[in-house]
């Protein structure tokens, strides 16, 4: 017989079988059975038939995802889209590090306050965000004049607006409060004891770093940077703005197919086509993390 | 620990919060700008624009569909999702693995999706494009937020409690309307408070599933996709000033909700703190 | 609280527990009569605290019955059973002051506000806190709060009275306030309690009667004199007095008593029904520790020492022993770490516990 203790304490949550509360979970399960599940199937199915401009018709097809896989463009498009989303993602994930470990070991009487300001700032709005960029990065936006004043440029500096650039640098705006926030509860786990007791071990900053922060931020980090890249590299609007010619990215295409061109099948297929890219890059993530043994590292249970 | 030295970090952070919030306070300090010029150097102080805006029949009346929206969805969410979190968190069966999975999926998917794929069931099934629509689809993204941070609230309770409460002859329906809803009701509001912020300012989604109304980002949205409108600082000061006020509120909430609940358990003898 | 009724007031039938393949109580039956202050102890983890919760509903028996006042209330969930519990830690709601606490079950059974107000005022004199009323839990003190929770259990006027190692969380000064608060309540209120606990000295303190538990079995019911003197296996006898429980072999002598070999050396027992292989039980008062004089006696060599202050508390290693024998010595002169000491004990004052060979 097991250690009756452990046994007792293991198997009295799982055993207390309680199936009645699931019962008021129906109505929200009904709705997204039939506004998320439901439109969702049927805009899969979508990708596999004719496309009849802004409708669909029979005969079964595999012709959008042809068209979505042979396109030059959307090639180019899905090379933009990820560098866009994996540069962002990159850039929040390596900044709210620093900026989170600083929340939690460095701050004293100003964490509230600057906890208060990062989650403050997730409320801006989307567009205005975008827009408060358009102006800064403009050629007589804050940077430029700023330049300018300084007499560190004669021209204004054109890749600042209308590039992937200004893309990255709106997007990283709009997640870095995100990022930092889920970094930040990802350093639970570094209880005061645990930095001061590998300190006295004799582990010195970098050690400390790779040894112990990393290793326990690699999860959390790693869901944040898939969050991030998906959300940055699917989005329509900010490029739209910001992007210029060079970035334009396989969101907004998807987009302009559904709405401007009317080739429904084909926005379909695109966007599954990027979904199943986005699974990827979380299998193969996930797949790294569980084979170096970073998944799910949890200090007492 | 705290007060270590690190400068690096103490110097990303500052970075981070100038590049925060900065660009934000241009587009707030250009909207009293007296010209309509959005370069530097600044003209002069006026809040012509916000009269402007004021004036305009189209803004007064997207504001006010934003607002009916967001309260709408907020109401709806906070019965659905405290229901939906009630039952996570009170169930005990593997059942409840594919019923989470289910609730929480909208949050990893891009709005693009959520947008398209609605779209296409309101046309197949003929349902004209409204504010109503727009409602459907914002309840189903803000769903899944609204849950993170019930299911955590309810799981944070002593489950002591609910037992002293059944134990004193409470049925279900009584220990949660006695003792669970009084200790977590702060927070569900602030939650809600979350619910009608994310839906007021929704626009990824809102823009493929509506119709002849117009929603405050939408509006927003049509106002810079036309010339460089100056007036757009208003309206962007106007609603920063708004999501920020509602934060705020729902941050009190969330503070006052861990005060009075019993949501710490000491760890250490408890007459020990005795006075 | 209850008047005399017919039979006991709490009966447990061949109570079982199961999760999976573990068995967390086995063959539990129990009766506790009317107005009985019963303890269960046991080690953690033993399944007192389960049969606590499978009399207060929360748990449902794997087998067996649980009866109420001659009512079979396995299947009736808690919020209808005739049982009020206070649990481990203090329960409080914290949103409501110390008499909407007290006032909870009142409230709910729809009594009259003027009767529910005379009730609490009655609950909180017993546990004697008048005039506590309005505060607020975070306000009181641990000892405090748990008066509170038992105010509140006791306002319902219950069948039983079920208590889960309410004193655990307490210091051990408030610990032992709290435990002549709890007797004194007991024949004020003459109330049916089952109480748990793993520390014996209180269970002794409190009870009419112990109940012990090891592995989820019972494994002896008796007053705690009977308990502490008279341990009925060896379990009960370390677990409750922390005896010294040493095997030997039970050989008859001349004179009909018996006799064991301990040490090499032989001792005498009461006689009892006992032969074969035993177990020998000596509580660690009635060793004796002196210098060595008697070559009879029991030798071995101090190994631990430690002050009680009434006393002090020896381990003696003994050749031939596996454990250090455990001597409880009051008052009397300290012999050091080291030093070489005789063990004597008087013959009428230890006992003689069946063993099975297997045993060791």
């Amino acid at each position: 017989m097991a250690s009756l203790a452990e046994a007792t304490t293991r198997t009295e949550a799982a055993e207390r079988r309680r199936v009645r509360p699931l019962i008021a979970t129906l109505p929200a399960v009904a709705w997204l059975l039939a506004f998320f599940a439901t439109p969702l199937v049927i805009f899969a199915v979508y990708s596999l038939l004719t496309n009849e401009l802004y409708a669909v018709g029979t005969p079964f097809t595999l012709d959008a995802y042809r068209d979505a896989l042979t396109s030059t463009l959307n090639r180019t498009l899905a090379r933009n889209s990820l560098e866009v989303g994996l540069s962002t993602a990159a850039v929040t994930v390596m900044a709210g590090l620093p900026i989170a470990y600083w929340l939690r070991f460095v701050a004293r009487r100003s964490r509230i306050a600057v906890l208060f300001l990062i989650a403050a700032s997730m409320f801006a709005s989307y567009l205005v965000r975008i827009y408060a960029w358009r102006t800064v990065l403009g050629s007589r936006g804050l940077v430029n004049s700023a330049l300018d004043r300084a007499g560190l440029i004669d021209q204004p500096l054109g890749f600042l607006l209308y590039s992937r650039f200004a893309v990255i640098v709106a997007l990283v705006h709009i997640f870095l409060p995100y990022v930092v926030l889920v970094l930040y509860a990802g350093m639970g786990p570094l209880g005061e004891g645990l930095l001061e007791a590998a300190q006295d071990l004799g582990a010195k900053s970098s050690l400390l770093w790779r040894r112990v922060i990393i290793p326990i931020m690699a999860a959390p980090a790693f869901s944040a940077f898939v969050f991030v890249f998906i959300l940055s590299a699917a989005d329509y609007v900010t490029p739209q703005f910001l992007g210029g010619k060079d970035g334009v990215t396989l969101g907004v295409q998807i987009q302009q197919n559904f709405v401007g061109v009317g080739n429904w099948p084909l926005a379909s297929a695109t966007s599954f086509l990027m979904l199943l890219a986005f699974v990827a890059v979380f299998a193969v993530g996930s797949f790294i993390l569980r084979r170096l043994k970073l998944n799910d590292i949890r200090l007492s249970s | 620990m705290q007060g270590r030295r690190a400068p690096v970090p103490t110097a990303i952070t500052i970075a981070a919060l100038l590049f925060l919030f900065v660009p934000l306070a241009i587009v707030v300090l250009f909207s009293f700008n007296s010209t309509g010029s959005l370069t530097f150097p600044f003209a002069g102080f006026s809040t012509r624009w916000y009269h402007q805006i004021i004036e305009s029949v189209a803004f007064r009346d997207a504001v006010v569909n934003s607002a009916f929206v967001g309260a709408v969805v907020a109401l709806s969410t906070l019965v659905l999702g405290t229901l939906a979190a009630y039952g996570l968190t009170r169930a005990s069966t593997r059942l409840r693995t594919p019923i989470a999975v289910l609730l929480f999926l909208p949050l990893t998917l891009p709005g693009l999706f959520l947008g398209l794929s609605l779209l296409v069931l309101f046309s197949r099934v003929e349902v004209n494009l409204s504010l109503g629509t727009v409602m459907i689809a914002h309840m189903v993204y803000v769903l899944p937020y609204y849950l993170l941070i019930a299911v955590a609230a309810l799981q944070r309770l002593d489950p002591a409690l609910e037992e002293a409460g059944a134990d004193l002859g409470a049925n279900a329906w009584l220990v949660f309307r006695r003792v669970t809803l009084p200790q977590v009701w702060p927070v569900l509001l602030a939650a809600a408070l979350l619910a009608f912020a994310l839906s007021f300012d929704e626009f990824i989604i809102t823009f493929f599933v509506i119709g002849p109304d117009s929603t405050l980002p939408l509006f927003i949205f049509s106002t810079l996709r036309r010339t460089v409108d100056p007036s757009v600082n208003a309206i962007s000061s106007l609603l920063l000033v708004i999501t920020l006020a509602l934060f705020a509120i729902a941050f009190v909430l969330t503070l006052r909700g861990s005060r009075t609940s019993g949501l710490s358990i000491e760890t250490e003898p408890i007459g020990s703190a005795a006075r | 609280m209850s008047g005399p009724s017919a039979g006991p007031r709490v009966r447990l039938r061949d109570v079982a527990k199961r999760f999976g393949d573990v068995s967390a109580l086995e063959d539990v039956t129990l009766d506790i009569d009317d107005g009985e202050f019963v303890t269960l102890l046991g080690p953690s983890g033993c399944g007192k605290t389960t049969l606590l919760r499978i009399v207060a509903g929360f748990e449902r028996p794997s087998a067996g019955q649980v009866l109420l006042g001659g009512h079979d209330v396995t299947k009736v969930p808690p919020h209808r059973r005739p049982v009020n519990m206070v649990f481990q830690r203090p329960t409080l709601f914290p949103h409501l002051d110390v008499a909407a606490n007290v006032a909870f079950g009142p409230r709910i059974d729809g009594l009259s506000k003027t009767e529910i107000g005379q009730r609490v005022d009655e609950a909180l004199a017993l546990v004697r806190l008048d005039g506590f009323q309005p505060r607020r839990s975070h306000e009181l003190s641990g000892g405090q709060m748990q008066r509170v929770a038992l105010a509140r259990a006791i306002v319902n006027r219950p069948q039983v009275l079920l208590l889960d190692e309410p004193l655990s969380a307490l210091d051990l000064k408030i610990r032992l306030e709290m435990e002549v608060e709890l007797r004194r309540l007991h024949r004020e209120i003459g109330g049916t309690f089952i109480y748990v606990t793993h520390d014996q000295r209180e269970a002794l303190a409190l009870s009419d009667r112990v109940v012990v538990f090891n592995e989820g079995r019972i494994e002896q019911i008796g007053t705690p004199n009977e308990v502490y003197r008279r341990p009925a296996s060896p379990f009960v006898a370390r677990f409750v007095g922390d005896a010294n429980v040493i095997p030997v072999d039970v050989e008859p002598a001349d004179d009909g008593a018996a006799e064991v070999t301990v040490g090499g050396h032989r001792f005498r027992t009461p006689a009892s029904d006992v032969s074969g292989p035993a177990w020998l039980v000596l509580r660690p008062e009635v060793v004796g520790v002196s210098a060595p004089s008697d070559d009879r006696a029991l030798r071995g060599v101090v190994r631990d020492l430690s002050f009680r202050g009434t006393g002090h508390s020896y381990r003696v290693a003994v050749e031939g022993l596996g454990d250090p024998v455990k001597a409880e010595v009051s008052g009397g002169s300290v012999i050091d770490l080291g030093f070489t000491v005789d063990l004597t004990w008087d013959p009428g004052a230890c006992r003689v516990l069946p063993r099975d060979p297997g045993e060791d």
